[in-house]
Formats: C-alpha cells, sequence, structure tokens
C-alpha cells in the first residue's frame, strides 16, 4: 500500500493504461476500487469507502473550518456482462450491464472473471459454415455466445452464474498519442480525478475538496453511486467528470467533440449556470482550451443525481471527448485529461469561502 | 503425447527441445511444435503479401530440408530426401524389389490468412479498406489491426451505442463504409505511417492454456506448423514440402507449385472449421475440437483420391489415432488445384479442427495438431512400401 504523500511521476497516458485495464462492471467495482484507491492516496490527505463502495480521496483546503466542500466525481464502473446460463458444451450466455452494440461484439476476446480468470471469446460462424445471406444479418446480442475453449465439466465447476465478465484488450497506442481502450468510460474521468487531486495538492484550494470514484453509473436510471455520495458529502459544489462523444464520422453536427481540443463544458438543465460560467472564465484566464456541448435536458452523467442530493446542489460536467463509447476501442487523447485537470484545479483553487449561488431576495 | 505439459515444455529451450524431438524412438512421428505454431501464427501474411511469415518460417525449417527455394509466386519450396535407412529398406524388401519406386509427395499449407488492405487516405486521416479473403463484415466493428510493415495499429471506428438508431440496430455495416482510426488527424500525417496497398492483420497475439491455443490466422498457421514439425525428422520417402501462396484469394500459389514439384501424391494439411456452437447438432457441429484430425472426403474443389483416404483411415486404425470425416460439401483447400494439376495428383486433405477461423482469434487443441502429424507420418511410412495401391 502506498502511503499518502509519495511522489509519482507516472504520465497521464501511463495511468489511462493501468486504470482503464482494471475490470469492475456496476456491482462489481471491487475489482478496480483497492487500486484506485492507491492512486487517491498518492496525492489526497485521507481516502475513505462507503458502504456502497464509493471511494473518496480527500485533500484538505486551507481556509478557516468549517470549510465548504466541492465534490468531484467520476464513476468507476465499466459496461460488461455477467454469466447468464452455462450451455451444453459449456458455452456462456450472458446478460448486458450497460449498453453494448451487439454489433461489435462477434470474435472479441473477453476475460471471464473466474478464479482465476479464463480468457474467451464470442464465438463467430467462419464463412465456410453460413448459409447464403446469414452474413447480411446482424446478430441479436441473445445469439451471441462466449466460448472459452475448455471442456464443459471444467466451466461447470469454475463458472458461477453471476461471474463478471469484461472486454478484454490491451490499451492501443494510436498515433498523436492517443489511446485506445475498452473503460475509458468512465476511467478517463478518474484519472482526471487523480491528476486534479495531484494538482490541488501542491496548489491548496481554501475549500475542501473531494474526488469521489462512484459506483454503479451504468446501471439502470438512478446514478446510483453519485446520489449515495453526494447525500453523504453534502457539498457546496458538485462536479461530474465523464467521457463526451469524440468526433466520428456518421454523427450529427453538435452531437460531438473534437479530439485533441481541450475538454467539453456541458450547458444545459443539469448544470448551473454560474459554475459553467466560472468554469469557462478560468479556463479562459488558464489559456485551456475547451468546447461546449449542448445537452438541453438530461446530461446523462453522476451530475444528475448529484444535482437533486439533499436541498440541491449546483452542478457543472466535464467531458472528456472519447470516440467510439462503449466498444473495446474507446479512444482518448491524454492531453484532454491533462487539460481538464487543470481546468478543474484552476477554478477549485480559487473558489472563495463565502462563495454560493442562493440569494436572499429579500 | 502428454498436453498438459505443453505450456511447461514451451519454456525450455530451443536446443534441448531439439535434442528431444531426436531421441523420440526411431520411426516414431516426431513431435508438433508448439513454438513454431507461435511464431507462424503471431506473424502478418495476408493473401499477396507473405513475406514476413514466409521468412520465419524459412528460418524454422532450413537446417532440416535438402534445398529451399521461394518460386515465382512466393510459395516456399522445399525438397527433402528420405532417411538411409528409408531408402535401403524400400530397395531391399519394399516396392522397389518390386521394380516400384516410392512415391513422390508433396506436402502443403498455405501461408496466407485474410485481412484488409488499405485502399485510401482520408483527408481527415481515417483509412479505407477492402477485405483480402473470405471475412465476414460483421467481426470487424471495433477491432484492432496490425498494419503494412511498421504494424502501426488501427481501430476499425463505430458509431457509439446511444447514437445508433433503432432501426439500424439490425443492419450490417457494409464494408464501404467501415474506416479504420489510426489516431491521425490528417492524410499527411497518416501517410508517414501507413500507404495505400498496406495489408492489416488482426492484433491477436498467441496464447495457451491446457491443450488450448488461441491465436490469429490458425488457417493455415496450424497446418504450417505441422507441416514445419513434420520435416525434423528425414522422411520415409522423398517429400517436396510447399508452403504456399494466396490460398484465399483462389488456390493460386499451390496451383503454380504443384506444376513445378509434379507429386505422384499430394497431403494438404489445413487448420479448418470445427462447428460446434450452442444449439448446433449431429452434422452441423462436426468436426470437433480434440476429436482428432479431420480428413476430407469431398470439398467444393476436390473429391478426394479414395485410395489414399483409406489408407489414411487404416493408418488411423491401426495406429489407434482418432479421426474424423470433415464435413463434406464445404469449403476448398490447395488439394483442388494440386490435383487437377498435369496428368493429376492423388491428392487428400487433413485438417486441425479449430474454432472461429477468419477471425481474430481462434482456437485448436494441441492434441489434434499431434495427431495429425502422428497420422501424416504414419501414412508416408504407409505409402513407401504400398503405393500405388494394388
Amino acid at each position: 500500500m502506498l502511503t499518502s504523500g509519495d511522489r509519482d511521476d507516472r504520465s497521464t497516458a501511463d495511468w489511462l493504461r493501468r486504470i482503464t485495464s482494471l475490470p469492475g462492471v456496476p456491482g462489481h467495482e471491487r475489482a478496480a476500487a483497492p487500486e484506485i484507491a492507491r492512486a487517491f492516496a498518492l496525492f489526497a490527505d485521507r481516502v475513505t469507502r462507503d458502504r456502497v463502495g464509493n471511494v473518496y480521496g480527500w485533500v484538505d483546503g486551507v481556509g478557516a473550518a468549517p470549510r465548504p466542500r466541492a465534490m468531484l466525481a467520476a464513476h468507476m464502473d465499466r459496461i460488461g456482462f455477467l454469466v447468464k446460463r452455462i450451455e451444453p458444451g459449456g458455452f456462456l450466455r450472458l446478460s448486458e450491464v450497460g449498453g453494448f452494440d451487439p454489433r461489435t461484439l462477434p470474435g472479441r476476446e473477453v476475460v471471464v472473471h473466474a478464479k482465476p480468470p479464463m480468457v474467451a471469446i464470442f464465438g463467430t460462424k467462419p464463412p465456410h459454415l453460413q448459409k447464403k445471406g446469414e452474413s447480411e444479418k446482424a446478430i441479436p446480442f441473445d445469439d451471441l455466445y462466449v466460448d472459452t475453449g475448455r471442456p464443459e465439466r471444467e466451466v461447470r465447476r469454475r463458472v458461477p452464474v453471476g461471474t463478471m465478465v469484461t472486454l478484454r484488450q490491451p490499451p492501443v497506442d494510436l498515433l498523436g498519442g492517443r489511446l485506445a481502450a475498452p473503460g475509458m468510460d468512465d476511467r478517463a474521468g478518474v484519472v482526471t480525478v487523480i491528476r486534479t487531486l495531484e494538482l490541488l495538492r501542491d496548489h491548496r484550494p481554501w475549500w475542501d475538496v473531494v474526488g469521489v470514484a462512484t459506483v454503479e453509473e451504468e446501471f439502470g436510471s438512478v446514478f446510483f453511486g453519485a446520489r449515495t455520495a453526494s447525500e453523504r458529502l453534502g457539498p457546496s459544489l458538485g462536479i461530474a467528470i465523464d467521457v463526451s462523444h469524440g468526433d466520428m464520422p456518421g454523427a450529427r453536427e453538435g452531437e460531438t467533440v473534437p479530439l485533441g481540443a481541450g475538454p467539453s463544458l456541458c450547458v444545459g438543465a443539469n448544470i448551473h449556470p454560474l459554475v459553467f460560467d466560472g468554469l469557462r472564465q478560468t479556463a479562459r484566464s488558464l489559456g485551456v482550451p475547451i468546447s461546449i456541448e449542448g445537452t438541453p435536458m438530461s446530461s446523462g452523467t453522476d451530475a444528475m443525481d448529484i444535482q437533486i442530493a439533499r436541498e440541491g446542489i449546483p452542478t457543472a460536467v466535464l467531458g472528456i471527448p472519447c470516440r467510439y463509447m462503449h466498444t473495446g476501442v474507446e479512444v482518448v487523447e491524454p492531453r484532454d485529461v491533462d487539460r481538464g485537470a487543470r481546468l478543474l484545479a484552476g477554478y477549485l483553487a480559487e473558489l472563495p469561502m463565502d462563495w454560493s449561488v442562493s440569494e436572499v431576495l429579500k | 503425447m502428454t498436453p498438459g505439459t505443453a505450456a511447461g515444455r514451451a519454456k525450455r529451450t530451443a536446443a534441448g527441445r531439439a535434442k528431444r524431438t531426436a531421441a523420440r524412438g526411431a520411426g516414431g512421428a516426431p513431435r508438433f511444435r508448439d513454438d513454431l505454431l507461435e511464431a507462424f501464427s503471431n506473424a502478418p501474411g495476408v493473401s499477396g503479401g507473405e513475406g514476413a511469415v514466409r521468412s520465419i518460417v524459412a528460418q524454422a525449417v532450413r537446417d532440416h530440408v535438402d534445398s529451399l527455394e521461394v518460386d515465382a509466386m512466393g510459395s516456399l519450396v522445399a525438397r527433402v530426401a528420405p532417411s538411409d535407412g528409408a531408402a535401403r529398406s524400400s530397395r531391399e524388401n519394399g516396392a522397389a524389389s518390386r521394380g516400384r519406386r516410392p512415391p513422390h509427395v508433396m506436402l502443403c499449407a498455405h501461408l496466407d490468412e485474410v485481412g484488409v488492405m488499405v485502399t485510401a487516405i482520408e483527408k481527415e486521416g481515417r483509412l479505407k479498406f477492402r477485405r483480402v479473403g473470405g471475412l465476414d463484415p460483421r467481426i470487424l466493428v471495433s477491432q484492432v489491426f496490425r498494419i503494412g510493415p511498421r504494424r502501426v495499429p488501427g481501430v476499425v471506428g463505430t458509431l457509439p451505442a446511444h447514437m445508433v438508431t433503432h432501426a439500424d440496430e439490425e443492419k450490417v455495416t457494409p464494408f464501404e463504409e467501415l474506416y479504420l482510426d489510426i489516431g491521425a488527424a490528417s492524410r499527411e500525417e497518416a501517410s508517414r505511417e501507413v500507404s495505400i496497398g498496406d495489408h492489416g492483420v488482426f492484433d491477436t497475439t498467441y496464447e495457451r492454456w491446457g491443450t488450448i491455443r488461441k491465436g490469429k490466422a490458425f488457417d493455415d498457421r496450424a497446418g504450417c506448423a505441422v507441416l514445419a514439425s513434420l520435416i525434423q525428422r528425414r522422411p520415409p520417402l522423398p517429400v517436396t514440402a510447399v508452403w504456399s501462396v494466396q490460398e484465399e484469394v483462389g488456390l493460386r500459389g499451390a496451383t503454380a507449385a504443384a506444376r513445378r514439384v509434379a507429386p505422384d501424391v499430394a497431403i494438404v494439411l489445413e487448420g479448418t472449421a470445427a462447428g460446434e456452437a450452442p444449439g448446433a447438432t449431429g452434422d452441423e457441429s462436426a468436426p470437433h475440437m480434440g476429436e482428432g484430425p479431420a480428413v476430407t472426403i469431398q470439398d467444393r474443389s476436390l473429391m478426394a483420391d479414395p485410395g489414399l483416404v483409406r489408407t489414411i483411415e487404416r493408418i488411423a486404425k491401426s495406429r489407434r489415432i482418432p479421426i474424423q470425416w470433415k464435413r463434406p460439401g464445404i469449403g476448398g483447400t490447395d488439394a483442388g488445384k494440386i490435383a487437377l494439376s498435369g496428368a493429376g495428383v492423388a491428392a487428400a486433405v487433413v485438417s486441425v479442427p479449430c474454432r472461429y477461423i477468419h477471425a481474430p482469434a481462434a482456437y485448436l487443441d494441441l492434441r489434434d495438431a499431434q495427431r495429425a502429424v502422428d497420422l501424416v507420418w504414419h501414412t508416408l511410412e504407409a505409402l513407401r512400401k504400398e503405393w500405388p495401391p494394388r
């Protein structure tokens, strides 16, 4: 266990490679939490974990107590699967946790998180065995299966129903420093929080800042970890850090933000205009490039549940541009993560002790 | 075979392995070389661009062959004379005493694998590509490829599930709409790393667990490795080993090579599709991985020579080597072209059943690969004494 205060000069790309490689589908974040807690501990004054599994890294402010709190939320769960049924022959049928396009799965390697873990493949039928016209029909998720190559007897003994399964894809270094890996959603956000805590340790804010790696963002309609964490913390300000759709062919204008042009700031009903303005001004004064992303109703992030926790919390959403989201090759440019961290740290460090968005009108 | 020890074996030195192989009893079939399958599987070699894998195969076999050439099309051709003992015993009591010479056997496995070729570099730095060989467009989306001689990684991009409309969910994205993203932001940036005409192969690494091996291009690096393993020992009769090119684009390399080799008998070594899947029954699921090599009676390119097939079947029975029949009428191999060569060649196919060929990662069972070596080796011994069959 690394202790608080240890130096770490890992690059952002190194952090992304390491943190994205941890498994942890919704409800199974235990597979990632210890490693993320260790990363937080390098830069935070305290690291804690709550009953539902959220991990907190606390940076103490230098203002006079009692200090207001800012919460930075990035979800540590990533989409994946659970074993649903074992077929004759030892083939596994899965249920998905989080939204995959099943057309991205045939032929992919996965890890079945048995003890010890097994490598497996989403089975495909070679063209030689296909009927005419078969390759013109997409395969629905329920027809897909995973093959460990092992005898049925061994599979039944070692793989209980409910076992976690994740895409297996080592990080791929693309040109321009870009990085492709599954789990950028939202481990790129987690790394942004790690980097922000690192900057704040050396440039202390007035406020207390709590970085939270939240659980169960990708599951259901409630952002479970963000909800419980913001109830627990009661922050005066909450910022969700999540991935935003990067520019790619086929997407309509206004639906994406460019890679390598800095993080995005969401604007819309889920975002408090004063926080948005403050972040935009900080970006300008620091010379950090940003994109603005219109999310008129829902941002689809942890901020949805932070906003309505307790008596209401002013929120913002910082997006890390990411191409091909919810596939095995989510592409992020590490530079955008660095810029996001600089922007967040710059903004939080300058928040005055008497900051408030509420007004007394009479 | 003691397949359970395969992983441990792989860790030992090549020298030690060679010694143990040599130490295998006289007349015993050579050991299947897991390490060669690994090297061959990991190497790139799309049809028409087999140079890299060919060099690796050439390096692996050069010390075991009498001559080694690359023919006009790019196939690797190696001649191996029989062992002195085999030649002598053949003269003394075999076919030669009855005025016959042992047949000249061509063993053939194809070097090439299915993949893609870069056909355009777009203004925004994305690569357009076309397929080489039988590739199902449904397995390409979000896959990682290694492109060109510098093995530049690229991913096949796709709209995220969030943006896919309900109507599009069931559509298969056609090849023309697929593209590779190598991270380049412009044509200039991309052109520094890749060129039009570069081939792309799946980015898959060979792995071992139990007797299972996982890797890309087992069709037909499995056959290439069976062939390279067979010629570690001097065969009982004259053999010409051919690692052919361009099988996946129309059985082209073997067509030319067969003319030059002009064999009496040909045995083609393949990695063939195992049919097991949930719900697949009977015929549909054959052949099965782990239940022995598959022998072809008939496919879309070949009526296998019945005499040769009977010999193979008899050897399997007498040596207690489990075999399976390949589902008839499916696929085609180099054997189809070799059989047609010149005035005709007696040809057969022995295949290692592999799950998920023509896909990023396939499985095979090491026991099947060793059985294929055993089966072909003992068949060669039989052919020395009794070809042509009476």
